[in-house]
């Protein structure tokens, strides 16, 4: 290590401690000396710190002791031949390189543990883009799913829920919302939404109920049909309530004994549902009734003929068989009797009174 | 906005100060340029470095500076991304997921390159891109923004920056995957 002499109090020191300062030597204080003083003079100094060139900078190696006087410098700092090597090739230290790998491994994990987070996310987001493209029905077998796998998850159960009441699902809709944590939501702008969708759709719902049991009261066939009418301007989103509107205007119609407009409506609902049995059974009614206010055969072999249709199809739904059983009796009687009655009627004339379904 | 001493956020968010110098690091080593010096983590101001020496190569300065920028914001996306669907979306008590999330955001927060490197960059910037180099004229807007945002770091930039990543980020992740 080489020493120095300092130019403004004589000191003595390792040089690397010392300033060069117009080409003389100083220490740290008396380099602050000289730059004020050229300060008050007005001139600005260069001042530059003295690299011991017999020293390494990093390690402290003599360059000595490998032979030699200086060390080269590099980047003007005095360097010996392994922290050359260090310094141009700076070694990951063992701990950074096991931290590294730990990193990747939580990486892998993280990943691998959150496979079943990422299949109900992405069953919930294809579902969610599913609905923005109005495509709810295929939408909700990914929203159960979702629903499923996170039944903590407002989003999934809210997105589900939005999803059947689109499509009419009420069932389906009221699983999801009251399955989901007691039916506790917090309150945001899709809760708010499907709130006021399941209100709509609840309150058409209901006006559906009334006039289905308006419908069956003698002389408030109008009235049944002026509300499901409005259930179906409600909620246009299930089909059912739409398709309902011209058994009631059937019904209206045989309450006024309008029976050409009676079997217009039948043919136009049949046409329009050719599978149902209720269309055909509805068809064969109005049929009956014409047969029985005209006597034409026509009629009556047509009635029969829709009365077969309707056993047809109500075959394998055990619901649909039940009511076959019911109306085709009424329908029977009223070929064979040319006498129109409604079903309270007939029900209390041959079954008791007692109502059936 | 609440006060927290640096060296509580540097301990709370360690595994970022350790990414962002590893980063650093990396860099330096993949263009060559000779380091002087690495601190990969301590309880002072800043609480990690790297000193290099210079380069003219604007792509190694590009990279060097810009590097942890771009490693952390990845990671944090990645991290996050595991995270963000129990976290956030599906509501599920995952202890895992939390953690995943802390070191995602941790590593997110301490994307920001310091100011050094921020001038460094700008000081060559100007230059390169009027001769066409895209490094530089991406590196312009993006030094702006960096700059602004280092020193809206007193007012948790930085922890917003994170926020932002792990949650836009896996948010567009998935909307992008949906469509898919």
């Amino acid at each position: 290590m080489r020493e120095g002499t300092c130019q403004g109090c004589g000191q003595t020191a390792p040089i690397q401690s010392f300033y060069k300062i117009k080409g003389n030597l100083y220490c740290e204080p008396c380099s602050w000396k000289e730059e004020r003083a050229a300060q008050e003079r007005g001139e600005t100094l260069e001042k530059t710190s003295v690299v011991d060139g017999s020293v390494c900078a990093r390690c402290g190696t003599s360059a000595a002791d490998a032979g030699i006087a200086d060390f080269p410098a590099v980047n003007g700092i005095p360097l010996c031949p392994p922290c050359q090597q260090h310094i141009q090739d700076w070694p990951y230290p063992s701990w950074l390189k096991i931290s590294l790998a730990a990193l990747l491994l939580l990486l892998v994990i993280a990943l691998v543990h959150s496979r079943s987070y990422f299949r109900a996310g992405r069953m919930m987001y294809r579902g969610e883009h599913l609905m923005e493209g109005g495509k709810y029905q295929e939408a909700i077998p990914l929203l159960k799913q979702a629903d499923e796998a996170a039944p903590q998850s407002d989003k999934a159960a809210l997105l589900l829920a939005k999803a059947a009441l689109h499509i009419g699902d009420l069932e389906t809709a009221q699983r999801a919302l009251q399955s989901h944590q007691a039916g506790h939501f917090e309150v945001t702008e899709e809760f708010t939404e499907v709130k006021s969708l399941w209100n709509r759709a609840t309150g058409a719902l209901e006006k559906a109920v009334k006039a289905r049991e308006l419908a069956n009261q003698p002389g408030h066939a109008d009235e049944a049909e002026a509300l499901i009418r409005q259930a179906a301007q409600e909620y246009p989103e299930m089909p059912q309530l739409a398709a309902a509107v011209p058994y009631f205007q059937g019904g209206a119609a045989f309450e006024h004994k309008d029976y050409d407009r009676f079997v217009q409506i039948a043919e136009s609902v049949w046409r329009q549902y050719p599978q149902s049995g209720g269309a055909a059974a509805t068809l064969a009614g109005a049929l009956a009734c014409k047969y029985a206010v005209t006597g034409d055969a026509n009629y009556r072999q047509q009635a029969e003929d829709m009365l077969e249709k309707a056993h047809q199809l109500s075959q394998g739904d055990k619901q649909a068989e039940q009511s076959y059983q019911e109306y085709s009796e009424r329908l029977q009687y009223r070929i064979s009797t040319r006498e129109i009655i409604d079903k309270q009627e007939y029900d209390r004339r041959f079954r008791d009174g007692k109502e059936t379904k | 906005m609440f006060f927290i001493p640096g060296f509580v956020i540097a301990i709370a968010t360690f595994p970022g100060v350790i990414i962002h110098e590893a980063a650093h690091l990396f860099f330096c080593k993949r263009f060559g340029l000779r380091v002087f010096d690495v601190c990969f983590f301590r309880l002072g101001n800043p609480a990690g470095y790297v000193i290099h020496e210079q380069t003219q190569d604007f792509r190694a300065m590009f990279f060097v500076g810009m590097g942890p920028f771009l490693i952390n914001t990845l990671l944090c996306m990645v991290f996050c991304t595991a995270a963000f669907l129990p976290v956030w979306e599906l509501k599920v008590d995952d202890i895992f997921a939390y953690f995943f999330y802390w070191l995602g955001l941790s590593i997110g927060m301490h994307a920001f390159p310091s100011t050094t490197d921020l001038s460094n960059l700008w000081a060559d910037a100007p230059d390169r891109a009027k001769k066409g180099n895209l490094l530089a004229i991406i590196s312009l807007p993006l030094v702006v923004v960096l700059y602004i945002l280092n020193f809206a770091r007193v007012v948790w930039a930085d922890l917003g920056y994170g926020i932002a990543v792990g949650i836009l980020g896996p948010i567009a992740l998935f909307k992008v995957l949906a469509r898919a």
